[in-house]
């Protein structure tokens, strides 16, 4: 049967820089076809010329058999090709429902009939969002929702996700699962890149890993393990690099109470809540999408403001303190590592230089003149580029042509270059591949044993077992459970989630 | 209140709770994790008013009311003295003398030839609630109130009352110096190898430091979710701290709003008063206690507690180390001394519940060993 998309010996280079080289690959109608690599492997590149971002170097595109090229998205997508993206595309300022339709609306639009549509529609998918709702207001698992919602009513027959799952809960994520088995079922075809390897074993019925911009191993998924396609991915074995410390070691001793969080509320998404957090240890915060983590530590940080009237207290080193913007947070030595990080992370335009300045200059308070000294950057983000092994094609590309895991580095430079006393790390391994995961691990466990409070927040049950060495757990916008690592489980902490 | 304090609480009301008008409370966790420890600990002894537990050359003493005990393995308690009025504290000096506080009849010394005699007057130590010997001639006395006796500590607590003081006394020729005045209830007294005093300053829930020579106390553990109280020296360098009740949001709500409080002692009995108690459940008409659910197995209350049972270990930088707890909804509440026996062992006189408890040496160094902070064991 003839393959829905193929590629041959297809090519993709920018200035003359590749990003993958000479890829043979096929989807199948009715297919579920994952893609795996590390971040930069070419993957997100490979999609998005499959889906009309790109246009091929050199090789061949295949549509249902014919040769073409597509040149905009528009293109691929009356090809019934569509692509829901790891960052997601949805106009903010319009609503849930306005979204799912941009694009296919027709000459006279009633809104009430868009609304009552798109909430049917939403329900099919049990997708529990409100059609009326601002895009802007919404929350990234949500968002990503709507993104597949949209690919979906489309009536796409290639649907490519990149990354869908990161932002979603487990229940969120099961549901998801189910969709994609209907979608298959229906004869469409699915093209899924995740860096969730146990995903794509169980959802995948073909896996494709990409080395470096090249085909390294395409085959049946029953014929891969983890072991293999972690393998096959980064060249190495990473089973004691990733997820395994607790096996090797105990949890750090507890040092000096230097976070104390009291009754904080902010709205309806952190009420009352209360913790502690300790010198030279890694404490890992689990939450379900809602529970109020990041809200919780934004406030702390500055980054959010706690309710005007009886918001509670927040003492670091215990002294009270009230940041109604991030600066002085910094300046006293909080940082957060935010999980948007093109959001909110980095300024895309600028080099990696530029970037890991900006948290410099950030670290002092305004008042007096500074002398921006680009030699100084670039000497400090030399510096932090071999610490964090930053690795870009070109030194002075722009952050936003690095990839995922290379980005991510650049934020964890970016904030750590303000020597903090509490680094909050939200998400830090988001969207990241494994060998930079470990990484970022191993970067994590540094900073704690040179007596760093270090706060891990993570939707990822193995990545907070490993890496803590205590677990918090919030729900409802509340610190409703503490863990040792010793007495913590999955299921444990699941159950401390959601009940 | 005066027109400053006035300002300075309008202006933080306004301002949106900051400062004590953020009605906070310190949160337990890390080593004040709540367990069972406590609530599980085995009863040795039932006694009503079990308190001040005190290793003495005649052995180990206790009190109950206005009795003496010593405490005999396998055998009943066996009385010692009996005093007019309820014993408040008790310290044994190195040579075999023994120091009793008496509620509002100031501090009797009974020598080691068992002669005794009134060393200071009520006139200066009226609530005498902890002492303990610096050296054999020198006694360390907290007087916890000015004004209140040993059944008005709640009295005291919510006058915001600031008129305890640290007496140091000689025990030779019974000259009494104050060291330290406008203490918020000073319960607890212990002291360090260098000659320093600690004193557990309840009210405003934390330790205080008094260097020989200095005169300024330094707090070395500050912001407590507890009342401290009874503090001891443990045989690994570190300190057992009693805490005779926890803090809560509503008690602290409770005490910035003055009329309300005035209204309240004026009309209701005390035995109902929104205060911490060192034992509840006694009347449906006390404030609500232990009102939750049920996670993880765990009683999980939402109501403030009234009454608790709190042990805490401390290192020898008075940094928490392991806690030994008994929820809302236990029994072994109102824990307000507490001895480290030769075996190690950990007996604790739980006032509230009437019971002397034991904890195994080793179930408290688990609970430090797994937070790998075991150097005060």
């Amino acid at each position: 049967m003839t393959p829905i998309v193929e590629l041959r010996r297809a090519s993709k280079a920018f200035r003359g820089v590749p990003a993958f080289e000479d890829v043979d690959f096929t989807l199948s109608r009715g297919e579920v076809h994952a893609l795996l690599g590390e971040n930069g492997a070419g993957k997100s590149t490979l999609t998005k010329v499959i889906a009309g971002v790109h246009t091929l170097t050199s090789g061949h595109l295949m549509i249902n058999g014919e040769e073409m090229v597509l040149n905009t998205p528009s293109e691929a997508l009356s090809k019934g090709i569509a692509m829901v993206y790891q960052e997601n595309s949805l106009v903010p300022s319009m609503t849930v429902a306005q979204n799912i339709y941009l694009g296919n609306e027709k000459a006279f639009n009633r809104l009430r009939g868009i609304y009552i549509a798109a909430q049917q529609f939403l329900q099919s998918l049990n997708f529990h969002v409100d059609p009326s709702a601002l895009v802007g207001t919404l929350g990234a698992a949500q968002k990503q929702m709507v993104e597949i919602a949209r690919a979906v009513h489309h009536r796409a027959q290639v649907i490519i996700f990149d990354e869908p799952t990161a932002t979603l809960t487990p229940e969120e994520k099961s549901y998801f699962f189910k969709l994609i088995t209907t979608l298959k079922k229906q004869g469409v075809s699915v093209i899924f890149i995740s860096h969730a390897l146990e995903e794509a074993l169980q959802i995948a019925d073909r896996i494709t890993i990409l080395r470096d911009g090249r085909l390294v191993a395409s085959d049946r998924t029953e014929n891969f393990d983890r072991e293999k396609i972690v393998r096959a991915m980064v060249g190495r074995e990473l089973t004691g690099e990733i997820y395994g410390r607790t096996r090797v070691r105990a949890a750090r001793a507890r040092g000096a109470k230097v976070l104390s969080v009291e009754n904080l509320s902010m709205g309806n998404m952190v009420r009352n809540t209360s913790f502690s957090i300790f010198a030279g240890q890694v404490t890992g915060i689990f939450g379900l999408v809602g529970s109020g983590r990041t809200e919780t530590l934004k406030v702390v940080a500055g980054v959010m403001k706690r309710d005007f009237f009886f918001g509670g207290a927040v003492k670091f080193e215990g002294r009270p303190v009230r940041f109604r913007v991030p600066a002085p947070a910094v300046q006293k030595g909080i940082v957060y590592v935010t999980e948007e990080r093109k959001a909110e992370g980095f300024f895309e335009t600028m080099g990696i230089a530029e970037n890991i300045y900006m948290g410099e200059l950030s670290k002092e308070r305004g008042g007096g003149l500074k002398i921006i000294s680009m030699a100084e950057a670039v000497d400090l983000a030399e510096d932090w580029r071999k610490r964090l092994n930053i690795r870009a094609i070109d030194p002075n590309a722009k952050v936003i042509e690095l990839s995922g895991g290379n980005q991510q580095k650049v934020v964890i430079a970016k904030a750590l270059v303000q020597q903090p006393k509490l680094v909050i790390f939200d998400e830090p391994t988001r969207g990241v591949d494994v060998g930079a995961i470990a990484e970022i691990h191993h970067f994590i466990n540094y900073l704690a044993d040179q007596g760093i409070a270090v706060v891990v927040i993570s939707s990822y049950l193995p990545e907070v077992l490993s890496i803590s060495d205590r677990i918090l757990v919030a729900r409802q916008g509340r610190i409703v459970e503490e863990m040792e690592p010793t007495q913590a489980t999955e299921e444990r902490i699941m159950y401390a989630a959601v009940h | 209140m005066g027109f400053a304090d006035f300002v300075s609480d309008a202006t933080a009301r306004l301002l949106g709770g900051i400062g004590r008008s953020s009605i906070t409370v310190p949160v337990m966790d890390g080593p004040l994790k709540p367990n069972d420890i406590l609530e599980e600990a085995s009863e040795i002894l039932q006694e009503t008013g079990i308190d001040n537990l005190v290793a003495s050359v005649d052995g180990f003493l206790f009190t109950s009311g206005n009795r003496l005990l010593r405490l005999q393995e396998g055998q009943r308690p066996e009385p010692v003295m009996e005093f007019e009025a309820e014993i408040m504290s008790l310290a044994a000096a190195p040579d075999g003398g023994l120091a009793i506080g008496l509620d509002g009849g100031g501090v009797l010394l009974r020598a080691p030839d068992g002669t005794q005699h009134r060393l200071i007057e009520a006139a200066a130590a009226n609530c005498p609630t902890a002492m303990a010997f610096s050296d054999a001639r020198t006694l360390i006395v907290c007087n916890g109130s000015r004004n209140t006796g040993s059944q008005d500590w709640q009295r005291d607590l919510l006058e915001l009352g600031r008129s305890g003081s640290l007496l140091r006394i000689n025990v030779a020729d019974g000259r009494c110096e104050t060291i330290a005045r406008k203490l918020a209830y000073p319960s607890g007294v212990s002291m360090m190898p260098d000659g320093s005093v600690i004193v557990s300053e309840a009210w405003r829930h934390r330790l205080l430091r008094l260097r020989p020579g200095r005169a300024d106390p330094e707090p070395v553990l500050s912001d407590l979710p507890a009342y401290p109280g009874r503090i001891n020296r443990g045989s690994g360098g570190g300190y057992w701290l009693c805490a005779f009740a926890v803090r809560s949001q509503l008690q602290e709500f409770i005490l910035r709003e003055h009329s309300y409080r005035k209204l309240m002692m004026a009309e209701v009995h005390a035995d109902y008063w929104i205060a911490p108690a060192l034992r509840s459940g006694l009347s449906f008409k006390e404030p609500l206690q232990a009102g939750g659910v049920i996670r993880l197995g765990i009683h999980k209350p939402w109501a403030p507690t009234r009454s608790y049972g709190l042990v805490m270990l401390l290192d020898s930088t008075f940094a928490p180390v392991a806690s030994a707890h008994s929820r809302a909804g236990g029994r072994h509440h109102g824990a307000t001394s507490v001895l480290e026996s030769d075996s190690g062992d950990i007996l604790i006189a739980a006032k509230g519940a009437g019971k002397l408890l034991r904890i195994e040496a080793a179930t408290l160094s688990t609970v430090a060993d797994r937070t790998k902070l075991g150097s005060a064991i």
